[in-house]
């Protein structure tokens, strides 16, 4: 592929994740300014003299119309200081990035549980077609998919945290163990503190919460592909391939697999906004001191700075995660790189 | 097939309109006022287990509230919002869809990239965010819902909208002066009517889901409203105690979902029954 081009292809791409963000972050300012309480109402003392609270009020650019307080924020937020939490008091963004490992790990983990397995048994469902398996199968899956992320994670927590006692379900980690905090990612840092027990007991703490966020993940993938891998068999190929003595596994695995692949990763590209969505209520359920526990404590406490901020990672999160589904549309599909 | 679909769609439906009826009857049926508290009676175990009893057939909770009577008066703001954000997502989600494909160009074009924009906030955060702004409150819960779920029904049928304008009868349409409204509305409706209607279907289960996700954050109705998802939120705060509180809700939502989902299903599998049989009649 063209170097130069790619490179264009790529500016193009970051601009407009730019442009969305920046529109994306109007919207959000303008919705928490509809916010019918007083963000400041708990920082201010009781005591407090009219003109004290004004100063408060100030101090956060409260009194200003909303669209000098979008500049100001937009002004500083360029300069990577997403301002102060109003409750936290501490830089949204030093918040953001202690909390954001740990829910980025959880998706990762979670989105690549769903695909792996999906995978898997969408391939031996589709071996097994016409058979009671199959059946039994798509049973399963379509179970699987009418349960939402929480309600599988609380499952979870009832019949293997409580009724069977096999795992735990409070925190990341046994907080007897402490290690460094270097990259952030418990699993990294574990690894790089040379604590093996500890990394067996925070992958132990994240069987469920990443089981949960991959259920419905798994029967999603199983049933696109399954029905993906039946479209690309009736193709000549298939046929031609056949009479050639290609066994069925190669055909399977060397010709079949790549081109019913392309309908699983646009399926991927779509749920990433769900699975980051997803991980919101899991780390709620957990206790896992992600983001999405950072944005409920956020809006119980009506912490507008932090709020937006966690939104904004939200969304540039999501963008990135589409933008690379889309870069792998050219790998997977050779015809589109000529264009 | 057909018979298959019809299955489906009776016990789907069946069920779902089981729910309604709960919900209507809710006064009559409930034991208890649902936000009665009994304390002398708190976490008490569900009817058939050894220290359960009869006046309580589902147990209480950890206010001594009853359980059945909770989740019989919670059925009320699931079917509410299971009636009427569907309805909802789909007048403005379609509506645009059929105004951008009709259009195409750069209406199509810039719709497309609003319906992209909103579709990069994960759907839980965008929810919860609107929530904030608004005031809690049912009609708040419906609105957040609307305004973030309008975008699925959206894209899915613009999608069919732009098969259809390809179609012949939509340039004779035209040809013959049919105004643009009257072709979105006579010609264009139709075609999609098939998916709008299972979508709508699916849409009731997602919405009761979300009502139920903003219930266990604590952005919900107001907090005397009894809901499925403020039940599962206290049922967790009490799961050691007392599991049943939490079963019992999270049944009620599956079940629901599960309703919604199969009717949507054995509506599809109609649909496109119907669509084969016109294919094959003239041939």
């Amino acid at each position: 592929m063209d170097a130069g081009k790619f490179l264009a292809g790529a500016g193009l791409r970051i601009a407009t994740i730019a442009g969305q963000l920046l529109v994306v972050s109007i919207v959000i300012f303008v919705v928490l300014r509809l916010i019918p309480t007083d963000p400041l109402a708990m920082m201010i003392p009781a005591n407090a003299t009219r003109d004290e609270a004004e100063s408060i009020r100030a101090a956060f650019g409260f009194n200003r119309p909303i669209y000098e307080q979008y500049l100001m924020w937009l002004g500083h937020a360029l300069q990577g200081d997403l301002g102060n939490g109003i409750q936290a008091r501490e830089p949204v963004t030093r918040l953001i990035k202690t909390a954001l490992p740990l829910t980025l790990e959880l998706a990762f983990l979670g989105l690549l549980t769903g695909v792996v397995l999906g995978a898997l048994l969408g391939i031996l469902t589709f071996r097994a077609r016409g058979t009671r398996l199959e059946r039994v199968g798509e049973a399963v899956a379509s179970l699987a998919q009418s349960i939402p992320e929480f309600l599988w994670g609380i499952a979870f927590v009832l019949i293997f945290g409580l009724a069977l006692s096999l795992l735990p379900f409070i925190g990341p980690m046994n907080s007897a163990y402490i290690v460094p905090r270097q990259t952030g990612f418990l699993i990294i840092d574990t690894l790089l503190a040379g604590r093996l027990d500890a990394f067996a007991d925070h992958l132990k703490h994240m069987i469920m919460p990443v089981a949960a966020l991959a259920m419905m993940k798994i029967a999603m993938v199983m049933r696109v592909l399954r029905s993906s891998l039946v479209e690309v068999y009736l193709d000549e190929y298939v046929n031609a391939a056949r009479l050639r003595g290609v066994s069925e596994t190669a055909i399977l695995f060397r010709h079949a697999l790549r081109n019913a692949a392309i309908p699983t990763v646009t399926l991927i590209g779509v749920q990433a906004a769900q699975t980051f969505g997803g991980t919101l209520l899991i780390e709620a359920i957990y206790s896992l001191p992600g983001l999405g526990n950072l944005m409920i404590v956020a809006i119980r406490t009506n912490d507008l700075p932090l709020i937006q901020g966690i939104c904004l990672t939200y969304c540039a999160i999501v963008l990135l995660v589409n933008s690379l589904v889309d870069l792998s549309y050219f790998w997977l599909n050779p015809r589109l790189r000529r264009q | 097939m057909s018979s298959r679909g019809q299955a489906r769609i009776l016990i789907g439906g069946g069920i779902l309109a089981f729910i309604v009826c709960v919900a209507v009857l809710a006064p009559w049926l409930a034991p208890h006022n649902p936000n009665d508290q009994d304390l002398l009676q708190m976490l008490a175990p569900p009817a058939w287990s050894p220290d359960g009893d009869w006046s309580h057939p589902l147990g209480t909770d950890n206010l001594g509230r009853d359980v059945l009577s909770r989740l019989i008066y919670g059925a009320r703001v699931a079917a509410i919002v299971g009636t009427i954000v569907p309805i909802g997502t789909c007048l403005l989600g379609s509506s645009i869809a059929i105004v951008a494909g009709y259009y195409g160009g750069y209406v199509d074009k810039t719709l497309s990239r609003i319906v992209d924009i909103w579709m990069s906030f994960p759907a839980v955060v965008l929810s919860l965010v609107l929530m904030v702004g608004l005031s809690p409150g049912l009609r708040s819960v419906i609105l957040a819902t609307v305004l973030v779920d309008w975008t699925r029904f959206c894209r899915i049928t613009r999608g069919a909208i732009l098969g259809l304008m390809k179609l012949e009868y939509i340039s004779a349409a035209r040809i013959t002066g049919a105004s643009h409204v009257s072709i979105m509305l006579r010609d264009l409706v139709p075609g999609v009517l098939p998916l709008i209607i299972t979508l709508l279907c699916v849409e009731i289960g997602v919405a009761v889901v979300v009502e139920s996700i903003l219930s266990f954050v604590g952005v919900s109705v107001e907090p005397h409203i009894p809901t499925w998802g403020v039940m599962i939120a206290d049922g967790l705060a009490s799961v050691f105690q007392a599991p049943w509180c939490l079963v019992f809700p999270m049944l009620a939502v599956i079940l629901t979902v599960m309703a919604a989902n199969m009717m949507g299903d054995g509506l599809r599998i109609r649909f496109d029954a119907r669509i084969v049989d016109r294919t094959r009649a003239p041939a």
